[in-house]
């Protein structure tokens, strides 16, 4: 029997996160045992039901985390402006005249 | 119309019908869950074990509108009447651990069941409109399952057909006891409590599947009169079960059933 | 890399936290193992279901039927969850339910045995669920991440169960004399395969389970956590145990008592409780007499 993925969306406007997967003969029944084993206690807002074999994986580390090149300057993390702020804080107080 | 009880007249006729639809639903619904750990595949065990949990929680939902007509607990109606205050049909006493059986009663019942709530939630008892509604929104997977698993089994294989067409054959009889006339329903009839005599809720459930048992080329017991075009049976029915005449099957189910609640009925469990 | 390296690696890997899921290369070993022990677990879920399910008929009130049905509904659909699990790794389901119906495979010690009254059913909700979730929450973060991920559902579907139990017990022995006599006899019977349910204390260097980290806890830290948990509120209801020699020892820090007889559990386990081939003989008449609607439905029939 064919497998099929199974996806819920928990509530409205969330992702839809893996939940597992359920055999079955056909789609029409693939549709009644996710709602079964992914959905019988109420806990999705909605599912989405895939068969297994339309699902392409990607799952190769030197395109997902490439090793060589340092990207931090596409993160937030990449980023510290806490020294030169000190600085500048410090000479703008410094040379501040009373009105 | 109205959200006050009924007249004195009028309340014992609502309390047959209520009786009647709860019981049906308890009693399916205990037959379904006989399923359990025993079901063809693990993912029907999971699916009739939803199927009767509605069901038995159709049947509470009722059974507690009849406690506040009668004053009796909800739980109490369930387990301590006797085997002939129930007025459930004999198609949901029969106990007969086979697919075909099982999923043949279960679409005539649900097509059936689907006739009468669609004439309750048009019931001018406001409280039964409102119930009747929301179960008759539940009971969409129920026909959802019956549709596949019918069409599965007569298209499938020639075994399949075999056997589904003999269990249709031992069950059409008690099906139409789904329909039996109600003691007192001509009262509920006149009030606008039920939108129509049972018969006549018969005749619109047959004509309804009709055209589905024709598709698949099932034997269908029951014929467009010519005059009338109403659809009429062209078996006998079994009836019994609405003046709590039940079979020997009931007797042992309603043993097992009560066997722990009558160690003690004053006990809480 | 030649074959040793590949697997030394791939033990340091699953040792420090590391996962594998369905795709990856794995030893030979390690999927036997992990097959093994998800097989077994699926097992028991199915073989669960039978001690509980004669109950729903003779459940007392309907909001115990409801809940009796939807426990062991919950059982079932483990059952199918755990199959799916072994299947990806390489064994039919058909073949693993022949294989149980012929006495080749095992399921857990607690379900050979009976039920004599609607005590046992709470007590099995309430204590034999309470031992299980102990094993299962030491299976959250097993190496093998289908498994854990299945754990992580299958212990959110279980947290009503032990609620349910414990109500049910709680009733009761807040009731008549008769229903707290038979909750006393029922925990009579069943505390020794309560003591026996984590299994015997296999040395850890032996515990291939524990090796590759497809059970993060030994099975004496199982029980000593199951006991520390759920002795007081045993005792605390007015229930006793039947072990004399019971007690927490303050200095060792753990629980002394009455050792198991585990021959006995490896007897039973091996199909020859009191319940084992009535409950297997229900299974088989059933899995006979539905074979023709998998047939069909698998598009062998004629």
């Amino acid at each position: 029997m064919p497998i099929f993925e199974v996806f819920q969306q928990a509530r409205e406007g969330k992702s839809f996160e893996h939940g597992g997967n359920i055999v079955a003969p056909d789609a029409d029944l693939a549709v009644l045992y996710a709602r079964e084993f992914y959905g019988r206690r109420q806990e999705a807002h909605r599912i989405w039901i895939v068969p297994r074999e339309a699902i392409i994986e990607l799952n190769d580390q030197d395109l997902l985390h490439p090793p060589a090149v340092d990207r931090s300057y596409r993160t937030v993390q990449g980023y510290s402006v806490r020294d030169a702020l000190r600085a500048t804080r410090g000479a703008v107080a410094g040379s501040a005249q009373p009105d | 119309m109205s959200e006050q009880p009924p007249t004195q007249d009028t309340q014992t006729a609502l309390i047959t019908l209520l009786t009647a639809v709860a019981d049906d639903e308890f009693i399916l619904g205990y037959r379904n869950s006989e399923w359990t750990g025993i079901a063809p595949m693990l993912e029907e065990d999971v699916a009739f074990s939803s199927m009767s949990q509605d069901e038995i929680g159709h049947a509470r939902i009722l059974y507690e509108m009849l406690a506040g007509l009668t004053g009796v607990s909800a739980d109490k109606i369930a387990y301590a009447r006797q085997p002939h205050e129930f007025l459930s049909c004999l198609l949901v006493e029969r106990r007969k651990l086979d697919w075909a059986h099982a999923i043949a009663r279960q679409f005539l019942y649900d097509t059936a069941d689907h006739v009468r709530l669609e004439a309750l939630s048009r019931s001018q008892y406001t409280p039964l409109a409102n119930v009747a509604g929301k179960i008759l929104r539940e009971e969409k997977y129920h026909l959802m399952h019956g549709d596949m698993w019918l069409k599965r089994l007569a298209n499938l294989s020639d075994e399949s057909r075999r056997r589904l067409e003999s269990a249709l054959d031992a069950l059409w009889p008690d099906a139409l006891g789904i329909f039996e006339p109600l003691p007192g329903e001509e009262k509920l009839v006149a009030e606008g409590i039920l939108a129509a005599p049972m018969q006549e809720l018969q005749a619109e459930w047959l004509e309804q599947i009709a055209p589905y048992f024709e598709q698949l080329a099932l034997p269908f017991p029951a014929r467009q009169d010519e005059s009338t075009g109403r659809y009429m049976p062209t078996i006998q029915p079994v009836y019994g079960g609405r003046r709590g005449e039940h079979t020997q099957e009931f007797a042992e189910l309603w043993e097992e059933m009560t066997s722990v609640y009558r160690l003690d009925p004053q006990a809480v469990w | 890399m030649d074959e040793q390296a590949r697997y030394d690696e791939f033990v340091k890997h699953v040792q420090s936290g590391g996962k594998v899921e369905a795709g990856n290369w794995m030893p030979d070993d390690y999927r036997k193992q992990v097959l093994k022990f998800v097989e077994m677990h699926a097992n028991s879920e199915l073989m669960g279901v039978l001690p509980e399910r004669e109950w729903i008929n003779k459940a007392p009130t309907l909001k115990r039927k409801l809940a009796l049905t939807a426990k062991v509904q919950d059982e079932v659909g483990h059952a199918e969850l755990l199959y799916r699990v072994a299947e990806d790794l390489g064994k039919s389901r058909e073949d693993m339910l022949q294989d149980l119906l012929d006495g080749k495979t095992k399921f857990h010690n607690v379900f050979h045995y009976p039920t004599y009254s609607w005590a046992d059913v709470a007590v099995i909700a309430w204590l034999v669920d309470a031992a299980a979730i102990q094993s299962q929450k030491a299976l959250l973060d097993s190496s093998y991440a289908p498994y854990a991920r299945t754990m992580q559902k299958i212990c959110w579907e279980e947290s009503f169960h032990i609620k349910h139990g414990y109500d049910m017990i709680v009733t009761m022995m807040n009731g008549t004399d008769m229903q707290k006599e038979m909750i006393q006899e029922a925990l009579d019977r069943w505390w020794v395969p309560l003591v026996m349910f984590h299994g015997p204390p296999t040395p850890i260097e032996k515990d291939k389970d524990l090796f590759y980290r497809i059970k993060a806890k030994h099975n004496g830290v199982l029980r000593q956590e199951f006991f520390s948990k759920y002795i007081p509120k045993i005792l605390e209801l007015g229930l006793t145990i039947p072990d004399e020699n019971l007690h927490f020892d303050t200095e060792a820090n753990e629980w002394r008592y009455t050792e198991p007889d585990w021959n006995e559990l490896k007897w039973v386990v091996t199909g020859h409780g009191p319940k084992s081939q009535e409950r297997l003989d229900l299974r088989r008449h059933a899995y006979a007499d539905t074979q023709w609607v998998r047939d069909v439905v698998l598009g062998r029939a004629a």
